[in-house]
């Protein structure tokens, strides 16, 4: 049995070593290729860096970053995605977090990574000085025969209510899990050829690094600029005879916003599943009508699972304001839900959406604390320990036992296929000069995040203060000064009468 | 004109300077969703229909190209 991603690379490396893995816009990259350069930065790297802490790796949308991530795995570490974009408060904390044993960049963004290397107290490398010699192959087995599946692939970072992001940790097993359901689900083959659309650095990327590792496939990274000009976008789909796409919920309504469609066609694409947030009846009806023959999947689930769940293979033209459900489990995944008192929701009822099974992460990086809040045990199986992950979405059953979205728990919304905490941007805000009192407000229609506040600060001030702290999509885009934040009598803010300000419905 | 276009894009991302920016698209400085708000404000303000064929990053790179842009479909 297959138990590290390693071997999904040498074997597909071993049948089809000249075919293209993966390509960027400068270049491409076959099996044999990718295979070699990671070996060979792998070695460097386990020869330099004895520290067992994880390697925080900030590149570009480039084939090497992926083969980087694949050198970081074979030199014995777990690697973690930063995006060198981020603003430098969130990096630290990131960092703080990670305490990593190196930073791995390249030489693009070795100065911006060089002070963020020196602030972690740890060496920089970058895969250009590391990409010489010989494949170290005695260390390099050595490694590896010390290796279990159970043993992390890489941490993640996402949005935490406090401020801290939260470094979601996944093991080989669970990736290998995921990438072999969704394979299956979406019956990816060797001859397909896929869009990168997800930034290298996010969750939704795995599919684009591992899905060729495991089925031959290529994947091509898609300019990021290319989202925001539709007719380029598919000169170079249909140029590049994308098949298969992976992409956020929000790429393809921006796309649809943006008129895609109007005078370019897409004539090779034939799978596409999307995910990230709800997918809006009006902009999939636009694609289906667009692209008949095309099979569209709408895929649930969080990063702390893998980035799944249950998915939902639509099977009719669906109408302008058809909300779609989110469907069934993958394949070796237990999805079930919890009523507020603990027991099972029957079908029908409401309850919040819990998932159990071999995709589980190991938890958050050096935060047990929340990670025994957010993974616990399954109180419907009290016999032996089930771990079971709370999601904090509710969901509920219909007859036919697919699954519905019904909404969050909390405060977190999806934006752009992001996951944020509104909580987290108040808590921002609070911090800028000049704020006496705030409120965000997220308008799902418009997909726009909305900041109230009282106080001295200009409003320019307060959103260039916020550009520092946060990550750019979760800085809000319309920011509104009051004089009062409005009230309601028992003291708390009046959330209703700022929608109506906001316009929100 | 184009006061009224420095404007609307200021509202959207006053942390850039689109005074001197000439690689507001290629240069990765405007988000997607930046570029949807100001399509639809834009189309708003002018009474003017921004189409994909006009979406291209030469039309959106700076303050000047837009304004030229905006002109160019005002006239038609």
């Amino acid at each position: 049995m297959e138990k590290n991603v390693l071997e999904w690379l040498e074997k597909t490396g071993r049948i089809m070593p000249d075919k293209v893995a993966y390509e960027d816009s400068a270049e491409s990259v076959t099996f044999r290729q990718v295979m070699e350069e990671a070996r060979r930065m792998g070695s460097r790297l386990a020869e330099k860096v004895t520290d067992p802490a994880p390697i925080a790796v900030m590149m570009g949308r480039n084939v090497h970053t992926i083969i980087s991530y694949l050198a970081v795995v074979y030199s014995g570490h777990v690697y973690a995605p930063i995006d060198a974009a981020l603003p430098e408060d969130r990096i630290n904390k990131i960092l703080d977090t990670l305490r990593p044993s190196a930073v791995f960049t390249e030489e693009n963004f070795a100065e911006t990574a060089s002070k963020y290397a020196e602030a972690a107290k740890c060496p920089l490398y970058t895969r250009e000085e590391l990409n010489v010699g010989m494949t170290a192959w005695p260390i390099l087995n050595k490694i590896r025969t010390k290796m279990t599946e159970i043993d992390p692939l890489y941490v993640i970072f996402t949005s935490g209510s406090s401020g801290r992001p939260k470094g979601v940790l996944t093991s080989h097993h669970s990736l290998m899990c995921y990438i072999s359901s969704y394979t299956h689900m979406m019956s990816i083959k060797t001859e397909d050829r896929i869009g990168c659309q997800s930034p290298l650095d996010y969750i939704a990327a795995v599919r684009d690094i591992y899905v060729p590792l495991l089925t031959g496939a290529s994947d091509h990274l898609v300019p990021k600029e290319y989202f925001m000009q539709p007719d380029e976008l598919f000169n170079f789909m249909n140029e590049k005879e994308i098949t298969a796409v992976g992409w956020s919920t929000s790429a393809l309504t921006v796309l649809t916003k943006l008129g895609v469609f109007e005078d370019t066609k897409l004539t090779t694409l034939k799978k596409i599943c999307f995910s990230g947030s709800v997918m809006p009846g009006k902009v999939l009806k636009k694609w289906q009508e667009n692209l008949p023959d095309a099979v569209f999947v709408n895929q649930y689930g969080p990063t702390e699972a893998t980035a799944s769940c249950t998915y939902f293979r639509i099977d009719h033209v669906v109408a302008e304001d058809e909300v779609l459900p989110i469907g069934v489990p993958y394949d070796n995944y237990k999805v079930f839900l919890l009523k507020d008192n603990g027991e099972e929701a029957a079908v029908g009822e409401e309850g919040e959406i819990c998932v159990s099974g071999p995709i589980l992460a190991l938890g958050y990086y050096r935060d047990p604390e929340r990670t025994e809040e957010a993974f616990t045990r399954n109180p419907l199986v009290t016999e032996y320990y089930e771990r079971m992950y709370r999601t904090g979405d509710i969901g509920k059953f219909r007859e036919d036992g697919i699954l519905e979205f019904h909404g969050r728990r909390d405060r977190q919304v999806k934006h752009m296929g992001h996951r944020v905490e509104l909580d987290e941007i108040e808590a921002a805000a609070s911090q800028s000069a000049g704020v006496a009192e705030s409120a965000v407000l997220y308008d799902h229609s418009k997909e726009v995040i909305w900041l109230f506040y009282s106080g001295e600060a200009e409003k320019r001030d307060l959103v260039l203060f916020l550009r520092t702290e946060l990550p750019g999509f979760m800085v809000p885009r319309k920011v509104n000064k009051l004089e009062d934040l409005p009230k309601l009598p028992n003291g708390k803010t009046d959330i209703s009468s700022l929608k109506s300000i906001a316009g929100i419905i | 004109m184009r006061e009224r276009i420095l404007e609307i894009l200021q509202d959207q991302r006053p942390d850039i300077d689109f005074e001197n920016e000439t690689e507001l698209v290629s240069g990765g400085l405007l988000e997607s969703f930046d570029i949807v708000s100001i399509v639809s404000e834009l189309d708003d303000e002018f009474d003017i229909e921004i189409t994909p064929k006009e979406l291209k990053a030469e039309n959106f790179d700076s303050l000047d190209a837009l304004t030229k842009l905006i002109e160019s479909l005002s006239e038609e």
